[in-house]
This record gives structure tokens, C-alpha cells and sequence, in this order.
């Protein structure tokens, strides 16, 4: 007799809700794939919920999210709160200051677990069902593009004025004599080896970048955005609409879910 | 052999075991590092969970030392030897033999500056437990200022559960003397609001269940559960809390005049290398056995009794005291059986 079929065969006594419980766990693929990351393994030992990292967290005081929350589903192991958290916006708040780690009594680190759930929701897609989950397609495209294309994650002239008007005049200013504003301090374009993030970094180097990206997975989970993303809004196309809205509006929310 | 037994440490256990000692015949010698013996009683007002004054504590146990020969202001620093045949020497230099040793040498108190977030030392009105016993004992629970608190918080479990300090264990007390000072403040200043911040309510004992619920239904104490993360000051002296509510999942902000941190117990090793004790991994002696050699050591002839074995109630040290003589009443007298009737003592 299996395992599986003794928790079955026990399911009419009153024992059954913790074999409930039991079959989630035995079934369960997500716990199982979550614990496999290393860096959740390192951010959860056990968590006594004492609310320290909520009572800290910065993103807590205006976003609907607890780091506590966060680890206590984890801990629960319930696979039906896992899939509603890596559908939800919440793993997406946290800014990643890591000021939840030196608090906790426990040793834990929130932070490193949600870094774990985010990686989970990609490569899942479950990312695409969330409104702050969808904005990974613009970290990939930006961010991760430019690793791979000049290994900067930002570069001056991604931050357009139209998307940056708090940044006024003097911006404005500069993203339009950048190249020649450049010379002047000794830092410019495209150069090979020079200073400042508007280098260029020789192919060698970017060669073995992009070995690493492709080693840790990087790589596959830039693809899991693209095609998450696809299969959410229903084509290629509509990926490229949403893209565009986003670089026209500068706010994913204008945007129409069709669904 | 002889028929001594020293004793080093004259807190709760110490002057149990002493006064038992001595009830059975035995000639004792207390050595006490302080100028007064009553070890941490000395502090407090009084004790939970019945309110008894710790100096009638003190005073009872000091009543039954008999021809107890106490030696104040007084170190052992060395022990020579083996059981049951120990030369103990004193820091006035004066040697002692004995057969028997009971180290009950107690804890002290975490040091709260650690904990940087919560502000003590830092901080005008940020307060230990100790302190505010003391505040309490004079009837003068005021601010820094000199002003009646209007809103006190208590801050369980600091530098108790907390890997950050090193500290993994619960130091029990806490909790149940925590809801002790805090009905003792609000007995003393009725218009004061309590909030006790805690993550588990640990009230273990006999009675303190039962003064957990009385200083809700009576004294209107409230209880938050939630670890502090950080205190920060106003510019009035009062200090803005920052905490989860997390039965309510609520964030919150809580502003308190006084704050009391509950600041739990440390194992006092000082003895470790003169008496050539192993320490367990929170720091207090190790036990030779946790279940049924809970006052003897690794040594044989030396035995451990009190808060020297871990976090204990002052109750529960008297009865740990008393534990530890009838053990070194045992040996002492199997030793002079066996010497009396010629046969080798046995080292095991």
C-alpha cells in the first residue's frame, strides 16, 4: 500500500482533515519546487509570525502587503494560498530593502523569499495575472535586455522625459545633449572601457555575462515573461500592445485587461 | 572526608540549599560574591504571582540558615582536588576543605543596549524591569521628567527567543512578572494605560494563568501581540513604538510615555574554568542529565541548583535549591558508609 493510498483509505475517519493536509503535501509540485530554491532555503527556517519584519517594512505602511503574511502562507505549505499569492500583487510590493532580515528572530528573510515566489510565479506564469505582476515584461525588456545587449541594467537614455517629467528642465536638457555634455566631463558614449555607465563593455566580457545569465536560469526567465505574457493577453500582438501603451503612457494601467 | 559543604551563591537557591544543608547535619559554608546575601531578591519589590514582599522571601530563607557560616564580598577562585576530598580557596586567600559543592551562582540580566532599536541607554524613557521594580518599591513610577505616565508599555522577550542576541531560549519569567508590575503600576497610577507587547504568553505556573486573567478583567491591562521593532523618540521624551498587531494584521504606530523592557535572564559562567564546568549551548551549566541528574554536574561531588541550570521562577529555585542538598545529602552520606565500612569510594 502506498502512502498515497493510506491517507486515501483513512479519508472517512475523523482524522481526515489532517489527511487533507497530507495529500496537499504528497500532491503538492509548487512547496516542493519552491523549497528546491536556494535562496528560499537560506530565507525560511521557521517563522513564529511575531510580525517584526511587517512592523519594520516600509512597503507594509502602504501597500496592502505583510512580509509576516508572506512567510506564514509559506509556512502553511498550502498550495491553494501559494497559487493565490503568485497570482497576486503582493509578492511584487517589496522593494528589497532587506530591512525584515536583521530584525527577525528567527533568522529569516523575507525578502529572500519573495526573490524565491517571484522566480516561482515566472516561470509559472502566474505573474501575468496580476497588475504589478504584468510589469516584470518592462523589467525584462528594459533591465534585461540591457544586461544582455551593453551589461548595464539602465542606461541614461532610458529615462526619456516624457516618462520622467519630475525630472524638469535640466533633465530634459541633458537627455538631449548627452553625447556632447559627455565629452565635456570625459565620460562618453559608447566607448570601449571608459568610465560611467554609457560604456561599452568589450564582447569577451559580455560573452561570459550572458554564459552566467543562461547558467542561472536568467535567461529562461526572461522567456517565461515573454511567453507568460502571451498567454495572458492572447498573442504576440497583444503583447506588443500592451509594450507599447506602456512606453507611450508610462503606467501599466491604461492598459485594458480583456480578462 | 569531611563533613562540609560549600555553597557559592546566596540568591534564592543558594540559601534554600544552605538551610537544608545544615538541617541535615552538615556544616556549611555560603560564599557570597555581594555584600548582602538574598542574590537578585535584593532587587525586587515583590514576586508574582501572589504579591509576596522579596524581602520576606529573603528573610525567611536567611531564618532557616542556622549555623550556616557565610562568607560575603567573597570569590572561590580555585578548586583543588576530587570528590570527596575538594580544597576550595576564597579571594581573602582562606583555603576549605569540603566534600561536597553546590554552585548556585544564578544568571544576570541581558544587557539591553544590545538591543539598539529599542533605544535603552539611549533613549530618557526606556527602562529595564529591574529599574522599574525599583520605581515601584519607592511607589515613584514617573518619566524622566518626573511626570505620571499615561501610557506604559511593556516589551516582553528582550533578549529572550531572539537569534539576533544569541539568545534561542525563553527566559519564562518574563511574561508572568511583565503582567505582575504591570497590574503593580496600575494599582499605583489608576489613570495609566498598559500594553504589554508580546509574542506567546508564557504563564506557566501555579496562580499566573489565573493573575494573567485578573489583570484583564480587573485592571484593564492590554496585550498586543507583536514583537517591537523599533522605538523611536519625540521631541517630548515620549517614544513611538512601531509593531504589527498581528491578530488584526494591522501595521501599527503606538505612542507611550514609558517603556519597559523585560529583560530576560543569562547564564553567570564565571565558574566554568575554576570549577571545570561544561556550559550548554544557551550558556547556563549543563546538567549531567536533563531529566534525572538535573543537579548534578559533569564533576562528580559538585552539584548545580537555581537559575545557574537555566531561566527559573524564584519559587521554583528555593524548590531547586532544596533539590540539589538532598542530592549532596545523599552523596555525603554514601561517601562516609563507604569509608566507614573500608571500601574504595567509587568515581563513578
Amino acid at each position: 500500500m502506498t502512502l498515497f493510498e493510506t491517507v486515501l483509505g483513512d479519508s472517512d475517519n475523523y482524522f481526515s482533515i489532517f489527511n487533507t493536509a497530507i495529500i496537499f503535501i504528497y500532491m503538492s509540485k509548487l512547496v516542493d519546487e519552491l523549497k528546491q530554491d536556494i535562496q528560499y532555503q537560506h530565507g525560511m527556517n521557521a517563522c513564529l509570525n511575531c510580525g517584526i519584519c511587517t512592523a519594520v517594512c516600509p512597503a507594509a505602511e502602504v501597500y496592502d502587503y505583510s512580509p509576516r503574511e508572506v512567510m506564514n502562507i509559506c509556512q502553511t505549505e498550502d498550495e491553494e494560498w501559494l497559487i493565490d499569492l503568485l497570482k497576486s500583487d503582493k509578492i511584487w510590493f517589496c522593494g528589497q530593502c532587506y530591512s525584515c532580515k536583521p530584525r527577525c528572530p528567527r533568522g529569516n528573510s523575507t525578502a529572500d523569499v519573495i526573490l524565491a515566489l517571484r522566480r516561482l510565479s515566472v516561470r509559472h506564469g502566474y505573474f501575468a495575472e496580476s497588475e504589478k505582476g504584468r510589469q516584470q515584461l518592462f523589467a525584462k525588456r528594459v533591465f534585461g535586455e540591457n544586461m544582455l545587449k551593453r551589461g548595464y541594467t539602465l542606461t541614461a537614455e532610458n529615462i526619456t522625459p516624457e516618462h520622467f517629467p519630475e525630472l524638469g528642465e535640466n533633465w530634459e536638457y541633458y537627455f538631449e545633449h548627452m553625447k556632447e555634455m559627455r565629452e565635456w566631463w570625459d565620460v562618453p558614449m559608447d566607448k570601449e572601457n571608459s568610465a560611467g555607465s554609457h560604456r561599452i563593455i568589450p564582447e569577451k566580457d559580455m560573452d561570459e555575462l550572458r554564459k552566467i545569465y543562461k547558467a542561472t536560469g536568467a535567461m529562461e526567465l526572461m522567456e517565461a515573461v515573454e511567453k507568460g505574457m502571451e498567454k495572458k493577453l492572447g498573442s504576440k500582438k497583444e503583447v506588443e500592445k500592451f509594450w507599447d501603451n506602456w512606453v507611450e503612457t508610462a503606467d501599466s494601467r491604461n492598459y485594458e485587461m480583456k480578462h | 572526608m569531611n563533613n562540609n559543604v560549600i555553597v557559592i551563591g546566596g540568591g534564592p537557591a543558594g540559601l534554600a540549599a544552605a538551610g537544608k544543608l545544615q538541617d541535615f547535619g552538615l556544616d556549611v559554608v555560603l560564599v557570597e560574591k555581594q555584600p548582602h546575601i538574598g542574590g537578585h531578591l535584593n532587587k525586587w519589590y515583590k514576586v508574582f504571582p501572589d504579591f509576596t514582599d522579596a524581602s520576606e522571601i529573603t528573610a525567611n530563607l536567611t531564618a532557616g540558615l542556622g549555623k550556616t557560616r557565610i562568607l560575603t564580598n567573597t570569590n572561590v577562585t580555585s578548586i583543588e582536588g576530587s570528590a570527596p576530598n575538594f580544597l576550595v580557596t576564597t579571594s581573602t586567600g582562606e583555603k576549605i576543605n569540603a566534600s561536597a559543592i553546590l554552585v548556585s551562582t544564578g544568571y544576570k540580566h541581558f544587557d539591553a543596549t544590545l538591543k539598539e532599536e529599542y533605544g535603552y541607554g539611549i533613549y530618557d524613557n526606556c527602562i529595564t524591569s529591574v529599574e522599574l521594580d525599583m520605581m515601584l518599591k519607592e511607589k515613584n513610577v514617573k518619566t524622566r521628567d518626573g511626570k505620571i505616565p499615561k501610557k506604559v508599555a511593556m516589551i516582553h522577550c528582550v533578549g529572550s527567543r531572539d537569534e539576533k542576541v544569541n539568545n534561542n531560549y525563553c527566559s519564562r519569567v518574563c511574561c508572568t512578572n511583565a503582567i505582575k508590575v504591570a497590574i503593580e503600576v496600575k494599582e499605583q497610577n489608576p489613570d495609566c494605560q498598559i500594553f504589554c507587547l508580546y509574542m506567546d504568553i508564557r504563564v506557566f505556573g501555579r496562580g499566573y494563568e489565573e493573575l494573567y486573567r485578573t489583570s484583564q478583567e480587573t485592571h484593564g491591562i492590554q496585550f498586543l501581540r507583536g514583537r517591537l521593532s523599533e522605538a523611536s523618540e519625540k521631541m517630548d521624551g515620549s517614544l513611538l513604538l512601531r509593531l504589527e498587531d498581528t491578530l488584526t494584521a494591522k501595521p501599527m504606530r503606538l505612542s507611550v510615555d514609558l517603556m519597559v523592557l523585560m529583560v530576560g535572564m543569562e547564564g553567570n559562567s564565571e565558574l566554568a574554568s575554576v570549577a571545570d564546568l561544561k556550559l550548554g549551548c544557551d550558556r547556563f551549566y549543563a546538567t549531567a542529565h536533563q531529566q534525572y541528574s538535573n543537579n548534578h554536574s559533569h564533576r562528580e561531588g559538585i552539584f548545580l541548583g537555581g537559575a545557574a541550570t537555566g531561566p527559573k521562577a524564584i519559587m521554583e529555585s528555593i524548590t531547586d535549591g532544596r533539590s540539589a542538598a538532598a542530592e549532596i545529602a545523599s552523596f555525603v552520606a554514601k561517601n562516609q558508609r563507604i569509608i566507614n565500612n573500608g571500601q574504595v569510594p567509587s568515581l563513578v
